[in-house]
């Protein structure tokens, strides 16, 4: 076998620029095939990636434990201990990236001139680094110092709301562990610049002042959580689960459906997009190896006359189609990588910045080739491309020795 | 003399729509082995089918054809495509030579499907081309050569894998009167130096004298098979 290949690899490639234009036409057809799907792959992923990653940020983070039923009825009342034993010990685990403990709950904030409805949100801010985004979204004042700071963390619109600014007083009003509802007074300390959503729906203070506030010392409504690069979420849920059955831990999937929604979506446009193009490809390689096998209808015949076996007909045509699809596949591989090279400093969204604040977005999208799917995409590409062209060889392999030769 | 190639009885049949037209009614012949055969005939008497099924391109209605004690007939398709490459040369009256390879090539292809090592195959190769008269034209493609020239390759190509027969169909009918002579005295010179069995199918006169036995087919029947006189 390596013999006969041996033989038909150099006899493929010169078969195969016998029609330079046909050739070169094909590998066009292949190389911006492959060019368009990886490097619309890579900006498309990057958009998603940037989404996703934007909408965990915004507190919501890879999973987060609750007390059952909080998710429904989000009341201070349904809060949990701050985890001890053996749950502590599985979140401190080297799976689990970051993890911060939160106290939770909707309240109303008075400034000397407005009232508007807020959740408030006890955080310890050091643990918020790697979970969410207020670790590093205070622009003006200054962030909380631990999860004993009293100050609070106000967004930029809820502060121009309140007609507040740092330094000046505020008072947070909200109903404690018993249902009586609870008033304290709290200095601006920083304001912070988030999505929209984010600036004019929340309110940071230290973990310790929060639960005092409500009455719940020890307490959490939730512990949001990041695992670590290229660890199975579900499996460390899982864990998880096991340890505290009696806790309710979900995944962003389950929090944020619709950004699970549109996450999905993405990933089906650029498989639909991957599959629109193989089609392409597979019918110019198809088309120009049905042209050449039809035009060499009398060089197959001879070719079985001169003792050709049926098997080194139809390998014959199928190294002429992986040669061709190979060296498309190569040149459009290379300037997929040269694009992606060349976008890597980042694609500015610009006039879209709003759009993309609305779907949580970053401006900047940053397109990159993922190594294990660049490879899988190339080889799969190649392997399909190459039997998409047993149609031909099969013809080819059917020819009568006789009639073909006859043929002029 | 060693019989080479027996044919028993072949019949061939083909089916226009609903005609069945005969080919061959019955030929039985044998060639011996170093012999050098014409086969003649008016258009349609069956000597082009003849040459096919003998080569095992065709496969005969009835009948068998037996080369070198192997009946053909009781061979798969990969076995067939096997014993035209070890056993059988053709040259075709088109030249049909391959147009990507090189006059060297085109001869060597064979012997390198054979699995002949490089040094002996340049070897034979030069050597053919040597004796078929193209010495210094080995490296030129069929597009660069003149008809004749393509037959003489072809020729050196149907020789180089020492072929039990080597069958031709009409191979002197492109080429002018000068070229054809050449290339029959070329084939009969080959045909005595290495007592390879030659059949000719041909019109042609002039290949008829060349050759030592003459059969004449008439409507798929042999009509005349005559040995000539030295």
């Amino acid at each position: 076998m390596m013999r006969v290949l041996a033989i038909l690899f150099p006899f493929a490639w010169r078969n195969l620029w016998r029609n330079k234009r046909r050739t070169l036409i094909t590998l066009l057809v292949v190389a911006v095939g492959v060019w368009s799907i990886l490097a619309f792959n890579s900006i498309v992923r990057a958009w998603s990636d940037s989404t996703l990653t934007g909408s965990l940020k915004n507190m919501t983070a890879e999973a987060q434990i609750h007390a059952p039923g909080y998710l429904d009825d989000p009341d201070i009342s349904r809060s949990f201990p701050a985890p001890t034993g053996q749950l502590k010990t599985q979140l401190n685990l080297a799976q689990i990236a970051a993890w911060a403990p939160r106290l939770r709950t909707p309240a109303i904030v008075q400034s000397e001139y407005e009232t508007l409805p807020v959740t408030l949100v006890g955080i310890l801010p050091q643990r918020e680094a790697g979970v969410s985004f207020i670790a590093d979204a205070v622009k003006q004042g200054e962030p909380l110092r631990d999860g004993d700071d009293d100050g609070v963390l106000l967004g930029r619109h809820l502060a121009e709301h309140l007609k507040t600014r740092i330094g000046k007083r505020i008072v947070i009003m909200a109903n404690d562990a018993s249902g009586k509802l609870e008033e304290r007074g709290a200095r601006v300390k920083g304001i912070f610049s988030a999505l929209r959503g984010m600036e004019d729906g929340f309110m940071f203070t230290g973990l310790h002042p929060a639960q005092h506030f409500l009455h719940a010392d020890g307490q959490l409504s939730e512990i949001a959580l990041m695992t670590a690069p290229q660890t199975p979420l579900d499996t460390v849920l899982q864990h998880l689960r096991h340890t505290a059955p009696q806790l309710d831990i979900k995944s962003w999937a389950q929090l944020q459906p619709i950004t699970k929604g549109i996450h999905d979506l993405t990933e089906g446009f650029i498989y639909v997009w991957l599959w629109v193009m193989f089609v392409l490809i597979a019918i110019g390689v198809v088309n120009t190896q049905l042209m050449a096998v039809f035009e060499r209808t009398r060089e197959f015949g001879l070719l079985q006359a001169l003792g050709f076996r049926p098997s080194w007909v139809v390998l014959e045509v199928m190294l002429e189609a992986l040669q061709i699809i190979g060296f498309g596949v190569f040149v459009g591989a290379l300037a997929a990588y040269l694009t992606v090279h060349a976008l890597q400093s980042g694609i500015s969204l610009g006039a879209l910045s709003a759009g993309a604040d609305f779907l949580g977005t970053e401006r900047v999208l940053y397109p990159r080739l993922d190594r294990s799917e660049f490879i899988t995409t190339i080889v799969v590409i190649w392997g399909l491309g190459v039997l998409t062209a047993l149609w031909p060889a099969r013809r080819a392999v059917r020819f009568d020795a006789i009639e073909a030769m006859r043929s002029s | 003399m060693t019989a080479i190639l027996q044919c028993n009885n072949l019949i061939k049949q083909y089916q226009q729509g609903e005609t069945t037209v005969s080919a061959l009614r019955g030929v039985d012949v044998t060639f011996n082995k170093g012999e050098f055969v014409s086969i003649s005939g008016p258009s349609g008497s069956g000597k082009s089918t003849l040459l096919h099924i003998i080569g095992s391109l065709e496969q005969p209605t009835e009948g068998e054809v037996i080369l070198d004690g192997v009946s053909l007939a009781q061979q798969s398709r990969q076995q067939l495509a096997d014993l035209r490459l070890n056993r059988i040369g053709f040259v075709f009256q088109a030249y049909n030579l391959i147009p990507v390879l090189s006059a060297a090539e085109n001869v060597e292809f064979i012997l390198q499907l054979q699995g002949v090592d490089a040094k002996t195959r340049r070897a034979r190769s030069a050597e053919l081309l040597r004796v078929v008269g193209l010495q210094g034209l080995e490296d030129r493609k069929p597009g660069q050569l003149s008809g004749g020239q393509q037959q003489r390759v072809a020729v050196a190509r149907a020789l180089a894998s020492h072929p039990a027969i080597v069958l031709a169909d009409e191979p002197t009918a492109n080429l002018d009167s000068q070229n054809s002579d050449e290339l029959l005295a070329l084939m009969s010179q080959l045909n005595q130096e290495s007592q390879v069995t030659i059949i000719v199918a041909t019109h042609d006169p002039r290949v008829i004298d060349h050759t030592r036995r003459h059969i004449v087919l008439t409507d798929g029947r042999i009509e005349t098979d005559q040995a000539k006189v030295a």
